[in-house]
């Protein structure tokens, strides 16, 4: 039991501290007004809204990461580096249909485009939270019932030997 | 006295060593998923429990196929355990699924090929559990059970290929022989998938152990009562118990 309780303790701090520091930087999630190009069509920078109205600029380098989904839901994913034409294509086709976007930057500098995130990022650990605390939380159960079932049976097994020979 | 949580055994050490290392690459190690975010690492569960209860599915058939062959009780020992965890494993498959569904997908629950099958394998397990507890004691009771058994095993191999065969929305496989090379995880993410199923593998192990000791207990009490001439009325004796000695006093 130390041995379980030790794991939930160490694996509850991992989720607290780990994931949270995972999803450190700049998040904005809200709607593409912008789009810049250089004359290859390769895009150069963008530009979001959210829902306060505070537009922000963004530039691009060839690692930013892209998700983004069409009208009939397909997910496209890509980099800057492997179809820089694409992505202007694809985030034009967002601002023509006030798609809302999530972008993470550093510096300024996009490192993710995605489909914007269904709810809150609170929420999505909410989710893993309650993943990893049914889990564990049902294996201790399963494991208490069969080890209060053995204590049972060897307080049995202790009886029907009776005097002869005692339980150890 | 055999202690179920005996911590000088290797297999929980091990297990809980495994598991260690597998939450730490799953919560600190492995980078965040860019399409779904953090959800995305219940992926590290879901997979893992989902193999154990196909796992436990197996060996309830193999042991199942074993014990028709040659009618020795500890085969029938052995699928009765592993169906007891794999019902554990398959409850959290389902768990699991529709809480990772519920942020992706914005429902909890789709009728589509690959959720349908892995239900009804939970309900194949549901069902070889009441059987063996309702049904009369009898050598057609274990019959039946193995049969039960076998066609849990024929339905795993469908719901492994459903995402595949039926292309809806539960992403295809992305581990395995039959996994498409652009549905495949990167090595950071695929590593911490292989070793969190280990972990739960030996998981599944040392809960089919501590299981199959209940059992042999179980066993132990009957044979003590014959010796002792206190034997239980077989009424009165688990379903279980009462087959064992049944079928020792047969053999």
């Amino acid at each position: 039991m130390a041995v379980a309780v030790l794991l939930i303790v160490i694996t509850g701090n991992m989720i607290l501290t780990g994931t949270a520091s995972a999803q450190s930087g700049t998040t904005i999630s809200g709607i593409v007004v912008g789009v810049d190009t250089d004359p290859d069509g390769r895009l150069t920078k963008f530009a979001i809204a959210d829902s306060s109205g505070t537009v922000t600029t963004f530039g691009v380098s060839e690692a930013t990461e892209y998700g983004l989904e069409n009208q009939a839901g397909d997910r496209w994913v890509s980099t800057q580096g492997e179809q820089p034409g694409e992505i202007a294509r694809r985030l034009r086709d967002h601002r023509e249909r006030f798609a809302p976007v999530t972008v993470s930057s550093e510096s300024g500098i996009a490192t993710s485009v995605v489909e914007r995130e269904e709810g809150k990022l609170e929420t999505s650990l909410g989710y893993l939270f309650a993943v990893f605390a049914i889990t564990w939380a049902l294996f201790f159960v399963y494991v208490l019932y069969v080890g209060r079932k053995q204590r049972v049976l060897q307080h049995e097994i202790a009886r029907i030997k009776g005097p002869s020979e005692p339980a150890k | 006295m055999t202690k179920v949580l005996n911590f000088l055994d290797p297999m929980p050490i091990v297990s809980a060593v495994l598991m260690g290392v597998a939450l730490w690459l799953i919560f600190i190690w492995v980078p965040t998923e860019i399409n779904q975010g953090a959800v995305q690492r219940i992926l590290y569960f879901h997979v893992p429990v989902a193999w154990g209860s196909m796992l436990g599915i197996f060996v309830v058939s193999g042991s199942s196929i074993m014990y028709l062959w040659n009618k020795n009780e500890k085969w029938d020992r052995l699928a009765v355990a592993s169906a007891e965890v794999g019902v554990v494993f398959g409850g959290l498959m389902l768990l699991s699924g529709m809480i990772w569904a519920r942020p992706v997908w914005s429902v909890w629950w789709t009728g589509e090929a690959k959720l349908t099958t892995a239900l009804i394998l939970f309900f194949i397990y549901v069902a070889y559990l009441m059987f063996r507890a309702y049904f009369p004691p009898g050598a057609q009771r274990q019959r039946l059970a193995a049969v039960i058994g076998l066609i849990g095993a024929v339905n795993t191999p469908i719901i492994y290929f459903a995402a595949n065969l039926w292309a809806q929305a539960h992403p295809p496989i992305v581990t395995g022989p039959a996994a498409d090379a652009e549905s495949s995880l990167g090595s950071d993410l695929g590593t911490v998938l292989l070793v969190s199923t280990f972990a739960f593998t030996f998981l599944f192990i040392y809960l089919v152990q501590i299981r199959l000791k209940v059992r042999k207990a179980e066993d132990d009490i009957i044979e003590l009562k014959r010796n002792a001439g206190t034997h239980a009325p077989i009424s009165q004796a688990t379903p279980d118990q009462a087959q064992s000695t049944e079928a020792r006093g047969t053999s």
